[in-house]
């Protein structure tokens, strides 16, 4: 997945909610870490879409995300009704049914994902666990290595400095460029305007999130003027405003904001904008 | 055309890399005066800036970064610049490797002289 691509989806799906692209829009999303995102793109796609089953596959690996495993159950249900090979409902269903302790239900829906898909090695695992209970007579819960959270992806792991308990804090992608006096902050949006890292300091006279919901009308004008005027793609737009220097850059299917004090030299804001580019490109790359 | 505006635009349109400048009325978005190279649309230029101007300047005001003194568009193609402060906007169109220290610096004066 591009940036071109994650873009390209975006605006499809702006402009047609359930246009093809809702899916791989929301896979995208998910894979950003981005739940509640992806959560709404596909609901809005399945009213429009009601038996697009890569659709309900995906919702059910968003509900297994959020520890809901009855409606990741109803969704696999609701794939099998479309399609009842289908190797990601049975396999979820399996793993649901062994987590119950429900042998006759994971054997049945284990042994048919298996049929769709030999070698799978998740299957392959939980019909050996399967195997075990059966000659144990075990009928409890199962063991964890067969736990439906394998379906989960892994959480994104962002290219951003630790907190002080060690985990990573997208607030501080930007602090490398704080040594630099004129830096007053950065922020990294979405195409929505909506912030996904970064953070404007005190002494920012502005509000920086409210700036970057603001400017999504600019931001699409600089596009439009950059075609009309036949500049090629557009690079950034670069802001003296009475309370700061602002900079603003295509990051992603979003925008990078960069803000500096007012008289701040504009080569440097060019230039402590473009390494505030390589730090978001490499927390999207990351998380994306 | 008043001698000061043709003035500020000549000054402009006479550094190294600008492919032309005008004057432009703020709220309305037409030109006022220009000097541009053949193959600029001067309608086109003057309503886009205006426009682009506007928008980045509500978006300043409310979030409380103040009015915006001066824009600068960059592309792969060129650069625009926009200065104002008040009802006439200074807009200047240069190529990528235009001496963008001085078209700045020439849009800026121009624009605090024609809003004086």
């Amino acid at each position: 997945m591009t940036a071109s691509d994650l873009q390209r989806w975006s605006r499809d799906v702006a402009e047609d909610p359930g246009s093809p692209s809702f899916v791989p829009l929301a896979r995208a999303y998910r894979r950003q870490g981005r739940r509640d995102a992806a959560l709404s793109v596909v609901l809005r796609g399945l009213e429009r879409n009601p038996e697009h089953v890569d659709a309900h596959a995906l919702l059910a690996l968003l509900h297994v995300d959020a520890g809901d495993r009855e409606r990741a159950g109803d969704e696999w249900e609701m794939i099998l009704r479309l399609d009842p090979r289908n190797f990601d409902a049975r396999r979820g269903l399996g793993f649901l049914a062994l987590e119950r302790g429900d042998l006759a239900n994971a054997s049945t829906h284990l042994n048919a994902a298996a049929e769709s898909r030999s070698g799978d090695p998740t299957v392959t695992q939980a019909l050996e666990v399967l195997a075990r209970r059966k000659k144990g007579g075990q009928g409890g819960a199962a063991p964890a290595a067969v736990a439906v959270a394998p379906l989960a992806s892994p959480a994104p792991t962002p290219a951003v400095p630790a907190a002080d308990d060690g985990r990573r804090d997208p607030t501080r992608l930007f602090d490398p460029l704080g040594r630099e006096a004129p830096f007053l902050g950065a922020l990294l949006l979405d195409g929505r305007g909506l912030v996904l890292a970064g953070s404007m300091t005190p002494a920012a006279s502005g509000d920086g999130e409210a700036l970057g919901a603001l400017l999504s009308p600019a931001v699409d004008e600089a596009m439009r003027t950059v075609q009309l005027l036949g500049m090629g793609g557009w690079e950034g737009v670069m802001l003296e405003c009475e309370g700061a220097a602002l900079h603003l850059a295509p990051a992603g299917d979003g925008v990078l904001v960069l803000a500096a004090r007012t008289g701040a030299p504009a080569g440097w804001v060019v230039r402590a904008a473009s390494r505030a580019r390589d730090l978001a490109r490499g927390f999207l790359e990351e998380t994306g | 055309m008043t001698d000061a505006v043709r003035a500020a635009l000549q000054r402009l349109t006479r550094v190294k890399g600008v492919r032309g400048a005008m004057v432009v009325d703020a709220e309305a978005g037409v030109p006022v005066a220009s000097e541009l190279e053949t193959g600029v649309q001067e309608t086109a230029l003057a309503a886009l800036a205006g426009s682009l101007f506007r928008r980045t300047q509500d978006a300043s005001t409310a979030s409380g970064f103040g009015r915006v003194r001066s824009l600068q568009l960059e592309s792969a193609g060129g650069h625009l610049f926009v200065a104002g402060a008040g009802a006439l906007l200074v807009v200047a169109l240069a190529d990528p490797a235009a001496q963008l220290g001085l078209v700045r610096m020439e849009a800026g004066r121009a624009a605090g002289e024609l809003n004086a």
